[in-house]
């Protein structure tokens, strides 16, 4: 319509339809592009109300959408690229803020989820006290495989500071494989490197022999929903 | 090289938007937010497509809020259109909006820059209009 949209569309466009024009020969034509990444992980952050979680995406917030969009709509999720090992590795991460309650989130947010982020609060003991219990939805609910970080959030708040970091990392040694770190959102410092650590931790396990459309297949799900389990393909990739 | 898809459009308002479509309708540069440079797309990923969508305002305050009078937003026709949400190299989405998610700025969160519907899984569209070009 507005002729400021008209751009050439020259091989095969002799007549995209104009009822339609989502479906015009320009969306028809396209090929399916060379697999733009080489790996697909799913990342869940999971932890009590208030630590941080959130925050652990976000760089830098002011009065814009996302001030609407965190009080009307919210995030639901995100895709994000990092490079790693020469691998382009794309990132679906799921935030669980919202739906802290233990038994709200459901199963279908753990079963794909390749590296789950547990995040406490430095500054509020009883966020910490919680943990237990986020570990037993974890060990219900998720792949024995999945890599586990705990962070203690809320770095920037030291003189607030609660839980000492000995005592965060007591717990993280009981847990066979659990990593552990402080980070503040607030000051984004150590967020990059959470999840960079964490999926090389991930991909460490991985036989990276295998190749990334198969890979991908099973352990994705186009729209994960909460209260429908997503349509995962059978679980094949449970290896070894 | 780039002497064919200079002479379809020498001149007009849409040279700009040109420059910007290769001949098998792909986009030719990256496609990066607006405010804070966070990478959406590589150069190549996305097709442009023509679709009249209705994005929310990115500036006001409760744009999405549909409790109060008519959204505040706008109807864009131009977009980037990719069928895998795994193409993209960096966005958001938000909860639902009727069988509606918005996108945005995985980084900053501004938004929305596009729009997808949970009635066509193979769609995202991401507008024109709403990002940089580099």
């Amino acid at each position: 319509m507005d002729p400021r949209y008209e751009v050439p569309r020259r091989a095969g466009a002799g007549g995209s339809s104009n009822s339609s024009p989502a479906l015009g020969a320009s969306s028809r034509r396209r090929k399916i592009p060379p697999r733009p990444a080489d790996f697909k992980l799913q990342i869940i952050i999971i932890g009590s109300r208030g630590v941080g979680k959130t925050s652990l995406m976000e760089r830098f917030t002011d009065d814009t959408f996302c001030e609407a969009c965190k009080s009307t709509v919210g995030v639901d999720f995100k895709i994000k690229t990092v490079d790693l090992r020469g691998k382009k590795i794309r990132l679906q991460i799921w935030d669980t803020a919202g739906q802290e309650r233990f038994n709200s989130i459901t199963s279908a947010y753990y079963r794909g989820a390749k590296g789950i982020v547990l995040v406490y609060d430095i500054t509020k003991q009883e966020t910490f006290e919680d943990l237990p219990k986020w570990m037993k939805m974890i060990d219900k609910y998720a792949s024995e495989e999945a890599e586990l970080l705990l962070v203690g959030n809320k770095l920037d708040c030291e003189t607030d500071r609660i839980v000492t970091k000995q005592q965060a990392e007591r717990f993280a040694s009981r847990i066979s494989g659990m990593r552990f770190c402080e980070a503040s959102a607030k000051d984004n410092f150590n967020v990059d490197e959470i999840f960079l650590k964490l999926v090389d931790d991930i991909l460490s396990k991985m036989p990276l022999e295998i190749p990334s459309r198969e890979l991908s297949n099973s352990i994705l799900s186009l729209q994960p929903e909460p209260e429908v389990p997503p349509e995962l393909p059978p679980p094949r990739m449970r290896c070894c | 090289m780039d002497k064919d898809e200079h002479s379809v459009d020498p001149e007009g308002s849409s040279a700009d938007r040109s420059g910007l479509v290769s001949e098998d309708g792909k986009n030719t540069k990256s496609v990066l937010c607006q405010r804070c440079g966070s990478k959406v797309l590589c150069p190549g990923m996305a097709v442009f497509s023509e679709k009249e969508l209705f994005l929310p305002s990115m500036k006001k305050k409760r744009a999405l809020s549909t409790s109060e009078g008519p959204m505040d937003g706008d109807n864009l026709t131009a977009h980037w259109l990719v069928d895998d949400m795994y193409t993209f190299e960096n966005v958001g989405f938000t909860n639902d909006v009727g069988r509606i998610k918005y996108l945005i700025c995985a980084d900053c969160e501004i938004g929305p820059i596009g729009w997808h519907c949970l009635d066509d899984k193979k769609s995202f569209y991401v507008a024109v209009e709403r990002v940089n070009h580099a």
